[in-house]
């Protein structure tokens, strides 16, 4: 089994009309066993923008205290929030410094721009920037997230509706993967509000 | 278990791709597909390989995504700082020397296969690099897993000047050859097209494969899901700072 | 490492015409060969890794009233799972049960043989085979062809002229008799729930809802097992199905949840 498998992961972000998603399940694994099912794969890096990392638990954790350490400098220095394009740009950074010994991590990157436009990104574990105009996916159940997003996608989608959307695919999914699932994690963003929600899904 | 005994290890993004460059009548033109993969799966149906090095330069890159993306940003920034520094417009051999230095320090670990054109003051360059370092100049090129599919429509097409429509055609045509032919490049063409003192960057010049099958009535579920609990954060409305000229500086 | 095929190689020109063309392959066909010492070994692994339903939980007891029989449904290859509803206990005659662990293929094909010579032996002899022998007739039989690959780890409960019947019997020959199994990747956490849960005098019915227990927490914990946990009852008349309960609706039975009001946090009112 991949070390990118070893603790499990689905994660998955949709844009929407002025607003995005972006999911997660709750279980932390090692390899087979379930050791919890309340984990945090999701990260509010400011009130707008967000930062999932699938992959490899340990290193998900660490990247995302440098991250915040990052981000902290950022605003002490500029007196701003960072835009989801420059944070992107970070993170490529971060993780292309350990070109020859990655972390082994997937992260997702989704925020709303200064002109409320939704930005989302993924890349992989070195780095490689991968922006998308619709939907982004990663860890162990990527391949099934890329089939139901495929599928069930549509462009301009209102909040209420993205969220169904982006539900129900990362729950077929994760019902085709052992390694993932015991729930689900979303955040809906609009200009105005952000809606946590905790899913109820197959405990199995 | 399998990657124990030295098969697989961890998978990154790459650029199985077809990228392609020729010298026509008054220039260069650059070409690429716009498929990445990552093992068996197609990771970003459009994402752009054709990277820019400097106004008169640009730089196609096959392999792995972080590492083309890594070492053209450098250099490129580096010719910026050359520019600054001389005044002078960058030429391609500088651009060439920098890209082969770094990949030839890195032993060919850092993959990236590059074919580098421009125009500068001596006049167009096409080259090709190889991830240990090693260059050629031609007067046309091909590179990535598409490569053979591109090298035989230049073969059987590439003339020495061509018009600037019959360039972009060749060049079209070569990567249609990939896209169709091999698995590993595929979507779309993005064209290039530098002439002294002028560069047009064609994004999605050809869409050749749109998709066909999307239902329009959209999907719809039958069930819905379950939610255990919401939480709703308001977001602090955002102040539209305006500045004035003789506002007071706090 | 190639293989030298060349001794292969029809001494016949492959082309009718005696053109220049066929100068122009030198090397004999071959193929990569990976990179390992024990090719054998090497081949067996990557056969298994590519056979399904590797993750199980299964388990069995003997209690007062017969035996109980469960297991959970899911049929897994690697963290892909394949399916959510493989019958992973087997029903070999009306008084016998398979269960299934290991290698889907050949669980379904031994069992399916064993239903057949259990047969043959009942018609030979004008009475049923009693567990023990049927067990051992399996056990036999997977010996004969152990190192070769096969990947079996099966329980086998009954009901004979003795009584209740229970074994234990997998590829590698073993054969145990016993009175509380549990086989596949959950078992340990079946196991936990079935030692803590079990008593000889139990009712048939407080039995299955231990037999479901186990299963539930085996699919809470195991990634490779989930689905719908099924549970059989082996009595003096035969068996029969008590229950086949979809583990993502038990989970909330087990343990109710109530979806929680809207929680809004109030957003600072500006100028406040």
């Amino acid at each position: 089994m991949s070390i990118f498998e070893y603790n499990g992961s689905a994660l998955v972000a949709m844009v929407g009309k002025n607003c995005f998603a972006i999911a997660s399940d709750r279980r932390l694994g090692v390899q087979l066993q379930t050791i919890a099912t309340d984990f945090q794969r999701i990260y509010q890096i400011h009130d707008r923008l967000f930062i999932g990392i699938s992959g490899l638990a340990t290193d998900a954790q660490t990247l995302y205290q440098r991250l915040v350490f990052r981000h902290k400098l950022y605003e002490l220095r500029e007196e701003r929030d960072m835009k989801p394009e420059t944070f992107a740009s970070l993170v490529s950074a971060l993780l292309y410094e350990k070109r020859f010994g990655p972390y082994f991590c997937q992260p997702v990157i989704a925020g709303l721009g200064d002109d409320d436009k939704p930005f989302i990104c993924t890349m992989d574990a070195i780095g490689a920037k991968e922006l998308a105009k619709d939907f982004v996916v990663a860890g162990s159940a990527s391949e099934s997230l890329y089939g139901a997003c495929e599928a069930m996608f549509k462009p301009d989608m209102e909040p209420e509706e993205l969220f169904e959307t982006v539900s129900q695919a990362l729950q077929a999914s994760v019902d085709r993967d052992c390694l993932s699932g015991w729930g689900g994690h979303v955040y809906v963003v609009t200009p105005t509000e952000v809606k946590e929600r905790i899913l109820k899904g197959r405990m199995d | 278990m399998l990657a124990k005994k030295g098969v697989g290890l961890p998978s990154f993004l790459k650029t199985g791709t077809t990228i392609v460059g020729l010298i026509f009548q008054d220039g260069v033109i650059l070409g690429a597909d716009t498929r990445a993969t990552e093992g068996p799966i197609v990771a970003d149906k459009n994402c752009e390989k054709i990277h820019y090095m400097a106004p008169n330069i640009y730089c196609c890159g096959a392999g792995t995504a972080a590492d083309t993306e890594a070492v053209t940003d450098m250099v490129s920034s580096q010719l910026q700082l050359h520019r600054y520094h001389t005044g002078r417009e960058s030429r391609v051999v500088t651009a060439l020397t920098l890209l082969k230095k770094h990949l030839f320090s890195y032993q060919g670990h850092v993959s990236a296969a590059l074919v580098l054109g421009g125009v500068d003051i001596t006049g167009p360059h096409l080259h090709t690099i190889y991830p240990h370092g090693s260059t050629d100049t031609l007067p046309f090129a091909t590179m990535g897993s598409g490569s053979l599919a591109a090298m035989a429509m230049f073969e059987s097409n590439y003339k020495e000047g061509l018009t600037r429509d019959e360039g972009i055609k060749l060049v079209v045509d070569a990567i249609c050859s990939g896209i169709f032919n091999d698995l590993g490049s595929g979507s779309n063409v993005d064209v290039c097209v530098i002439t002294k003192g002028h560069k047009e960057y064609l994004r999605n010049h050809l869409l050749p494969n749109p998709r066909t099958f999307v239902s329009s009535k959209g999907y719809t579920f039958t069930k819905k899901t379950e939610v255990l609990s919401t939480k709703i954060i308001p977001l602090k409305e955002r102040v539209e700072v305006t500045e004035r000229g003789d506002a007071m500086e706090e | 490492m190639k293989l030298d095929l060349s001794g292969l190689e029809s001494t016949v020109p492959h082309f009718g015409t005696s053109d220049g063309l066929s100068h122009g392959f030198p090397t004999a066909p071959s193929f990569d060969l990976p990179i390992t010492g024990d090719f054998d070994g090497f081949q067996k692994e990557a056969i298994q890794m590519v056979k399904p339903a590797k993750g199980t939980t299964t388990l069995a007891f003997i209690f007062k009233e017969g035996v109980m029989v469960a297991a959970d449904s899911r049929a897994s290859m690697g963290g892909y799972i394949s399916s959510q509803s493989v019958k992973k206990i087997i029903e070999i005659n009306p008084h016998m049960l398979g269960t299934m662990a290991g290698g889907a293929a050949d669980c379904q094909f031994w069992h399916r043989n064993l239903g057949i010579k259990c047969r043959l032996h009942e018609l030979a002899n004008k009475r049923r085979i009693s567990v023990t022998g049927a067990s051992k007739l399996l056990a036999n039989i997977l010996y004969s062809y152990r190192g070769m690959g096969l990947s079996v780890g099966t329980m086998i409960a009954g009901w004979d002229e003795t009584g209740p019947g229970l074994y234990y019997v997998d590829s590698e020959g073993g054969r145990l008799k016993g009175t509380r199994f549990s086989v596949g990747s959950g078992s340990p956490y079946a196991y936990g729930v079935l030692d803590s849960g079990y008593r000889f005098d139990m009712s048939v019915e407080e039995a299955a809802e231990l037999a479901r227990r186990a299963i539930y927490h085996a699919t809470f914990r195991d990634g490779a097992s989930g689905g719908v946990a099924s549970v059989y009852h082996v009595g003096p008349t035969g068996w029969t199905k008590m229950s086949g309960d979809d583990v993502g609706e038990l989970h909330y039975k087990y343990y109710p949840v109530t979806p929680s009001t809207v929680e809004q946090e109030m957003g600072e009112v500006s100028g406040a």
